[in-house]
């Protein structure tokens, strides 16, 4: 009993230093410019505003970029749900040749970070002429090498026996794969999905590249002309992240239980 | 730091990739018959100018019937890497704001067309920053608004403690001190160590009397940057500048008095204001820079307005860019965001003559000489804050810093 007390208030004591960021930045989303400056900093606001909020609002066309974050991200998450399963379930279970060296590139282009195709991405993105368009902003996200990883991992543990049976009552391979394995993923379809919604919902350099134009704009492109070289508006920008990070908050709240069983099966080999 | 240097990489990538069309003589101007100006121009601009300009632009199109100028505001941020990228991929707007420190490396891609002389003159600008759109003889765009650095002070503080704003490097250190023992600005002078840094330390090498480049080669190490390292530095040493403050606890360290003095630009002043409540206003002033044993030479900064080869509306382009010039319109367009008019006939104008503060600018632009418009400067600039900053924490030497700096800008070159 004491050492169950003992681990509780372990756990009380972590959660309260994760959260309190996050409490700050909440609650100085509603503390007037001057105060959010203030040292020493306060804690709960002295005076109480929505001018941030308000001047959030009406200085951009902030629900123009909501309307594109989602639409980006959605889009993002239905392509890689539907794409990276499919290339995962060919990994895991279609022999065919060049198999592993395939795979291998996959694994490589993990370890490239984006930073560095952005260019020659763009180059390509424009000469393709969607510049400035959702499709320019979505197809680079569409199928990401973490994704196949994670569902090639997951497949392969379904038992061989399952998809040799649905053969051999004559299942071609797309009904084995939409009847038989996708049901069976839905716990890393979840988690891939939660992966693939959080890192589109925060993408930021490469939005903001293609996007030229401002109702074009997602909300973390649209959150950036605060912050200036000089006088960055931390009201509007605090105001703006926790509009950003409501959505992610509420969808990790409904999603959870898949998140960490996901995150549990790919754990097991 | 990892992203910066593959970012770095990346650029330099773009660079060489580009760079082939450039180093041959310098480039022709083509003249640009603005009576056909017509239809829609698009603009680039950062930050809260990028947010203003949309709608300061209504009153160059009500001037001109049949323009329309479509403003993207764009964040600082990522306007580096969203230009480069466009210049790449051949998608740029027809015009652009850039940083005045970006002018040499854009320049360099090809992607910039030459100022045309038949409409934008020279002389009306202040020569340090026409400086900055001068790449290897050719000018490219035109200054827009321009940025230099002079001296805060606390005028309750000096008051107090009985002494004037100092004119030379000497009387900085006494009035530091006198600020200091006797008013009770245990901080002293805010010096900045890091990012940025290079600009607290440029100007006192051209104060000393020398320069960073000369002939296109990197001069870092000669007795005058030792000077002016050894002048930054004794502020770390004597405590008359702190190296232990949390990032951010400037400019509140100002407001409450406990750092007496400052070197910054035009925009501290409406930031102090808005920093320390309206009643603080009255208690802080600016003077220029103290001299050195060569003058009192400070650093222009800025942005400035490009107009790209592939614009699609070329006339009308250079017709705003023309228009954003104007002293009147400078004037206003400072009555607006705060920017500096780059145009020296607009200081002329009421708005600016109204606060002493902002005049002392206008006197400093007289003497005020850009960064060097060399395509490399960015990653330079990256070395010397880097360098700096072991110098102000006391882990090397003037003498030492001049050669590390020397040494690693030579690896880098000017990209010439």
């Amino acid at each position: 009993m004491t050492r169950r007390m003992w681990t509780y208030a372990g756990l009380a004591a972590g959660l309260v230093l994760v959260a309190f960021p996050f409490g700050w930045t909440l609650l100085a989303s509603f503390k007037p410019e001057s105060e959010i400056r203030r040292d020493p900093p306060t804690f709960l606001p002295d005076q109480w505003t929505f001018a941030n909020y308000a001047g959030l609002f009406e200085r951009t066309q902030m629900d123009q970029a909501f309307f594109n974050s989602t639409v980006v991200a959605l889009a993002a998450v239905a392509g890689n749900l539907l794409f990276c399963s499919m290339v995962g379930y060919a990994f895991a279970k279609l022999p065919f040749r060049g198999r592993n060296v395939l795979f291998g590139l996959v694994l490589v282009q993990l370890m490239v970070p984006a930073i560095v195709v952005m260019i020659p991405q763009f180059v390509l993105i424009a000469s393709f002429g969607l510049v400035n368009t959702f499709l320019g902003i979505i197809l680079p996200t569409i199928v990401t090498p973490l994704g196949i990883f994670l569902m090639r991992q997951f497949i392969a543990d379904i038992p061989d026996e399952l998809v040799h049976a649905a053969r051999v009552d004559g299942a071609r391979e797309f009904r084995i794969f939409f009847q038989i394995v996708l049901p069976l993923c839905k716990p890393a379809l979840a988690t891939l999905g939660l992966i693939t919604f959080f890192t589109s919902w925060n993408g930021f350099i490469w939005p903001a590249v293609v996007a030229q134009s401002e109702d074009m704009y997602t909300l973390p492109v649209a959150l950036a002309i605060f912050s200036n070289a000089q006088a960055t508006q931390y009201g509007l920008l605090i105001a703006g992240a926790v509009v950003v990070v409501l959505p992610i908050l509420v969808i990790f709240l409904f999603l959870q239980r898949y998140f960490v069983q996901g995150t549990t099966f790919t754990g097991l080999k | 730091m990892k992203r910066f240097v593959i970012g770095v990489a990346a650029v330099g990538l773009l660079a060489t990739a580009c760079g082939r069309s450039a180093g041959g003589p310098a480039e022709e101007a083509k003249d640009v018959d603005v009576n056909k100006a017509a239809g829609e121009v698009t603009v680039w601009a950062m930050g809260a100018e990028g947010e203003a300009l949309g709608a300061f632009a209504k009153e160059f199109e009500a001037a001109n019937p049949g323009v329309t100028v479509k403003v993207t505001p764009l964040g600082w941020d990522v306007a580096h890497d969203k230009i480069t990228a466009a210049i790449a991929g051949n998608a740029t707007p027809d015009v652009s704001m850039l940083g005045s420190t970006w002018m040499g490396e854009m320049a360099k891609t090809g992607a910039l067309e030459p100022t045309p002389g038949n409409l934008i003159d020279e002389s009306v600008f202040f020569p340090g920053a026409w400086g900055t759109g001068e790449v290897a003889g050719t000018a490219y765009g035109v200054p827009w608004y321009v940025e230099t650095r002079a001296f805060y002070y606390r005028t309750d503080l000096a008051e107090k403690a009985g002494v004037k704003p100092p004119a030379t490097w000497e009387e900085t250190t006494a009035f530091v001190k006198a600020l200091k023992d006797k008013a009770g600005a245990d901080l002293g002078v805010e010096q900045n160590f890091k990012q940025g840094s290079w600009q607290e330390v440029v100007p006192l090498v051209w104060q000393a009397g020398g320069d960073i480049s000369a002939a296109g080669k990197w001069t870092f190490d000669t007795p005058e940057m030792v000077t002016a390292l050894t002048h930054y530095a004794s502020f770390f040493e004597d405590g008359l500048a702190a190296t232990d403050q949390p990032t951010g606890a400037f400019p509140q360290t100002f407001v409450k008095g406990k750092v007496g003095a400052f070197y910054s630009g035009p925009w501290m002043i409406a930031g102090m204001e808005k920093e320390g409540g309206a009643d603080f206003a009255g208690k802080f002033s600016v003077a220029p820079y103290p001299k050195g044993s060569a003058g009192g030479t400070s650093v222009i900064g800025g942005s400035n307005m490009v107009v790209f080869k592939s614009a699609k509306n070329r006339e009308a382009a250079w017709k705003f860019l023309q228009w954003l010039t104007d002293p009147k319109v400078q004037a206003s367009w400072f009555g607006k965001v705060a920017a500096l008019p780059s145009v020296q006939a607009a200081w002329q104008e009421p708005a600016l003559t109204a606060d002493q503060r902002v005049g002392v600018f206008g006197d400093q632009l007289k003497d005020a000489r850009s960064a060097p418009a060399v395509p490399t400067w960015e990653q330079v600039a990256k070395v010397m804050e880097t360098e700096i900053e072991k110098l102000a924490l006391g882990k090397q030497s003037a003498a030492d810093t001049a050669k590390a700096m020397q040494a690693q800008a030579e690896t880098i070159g000017t990209g010439a």
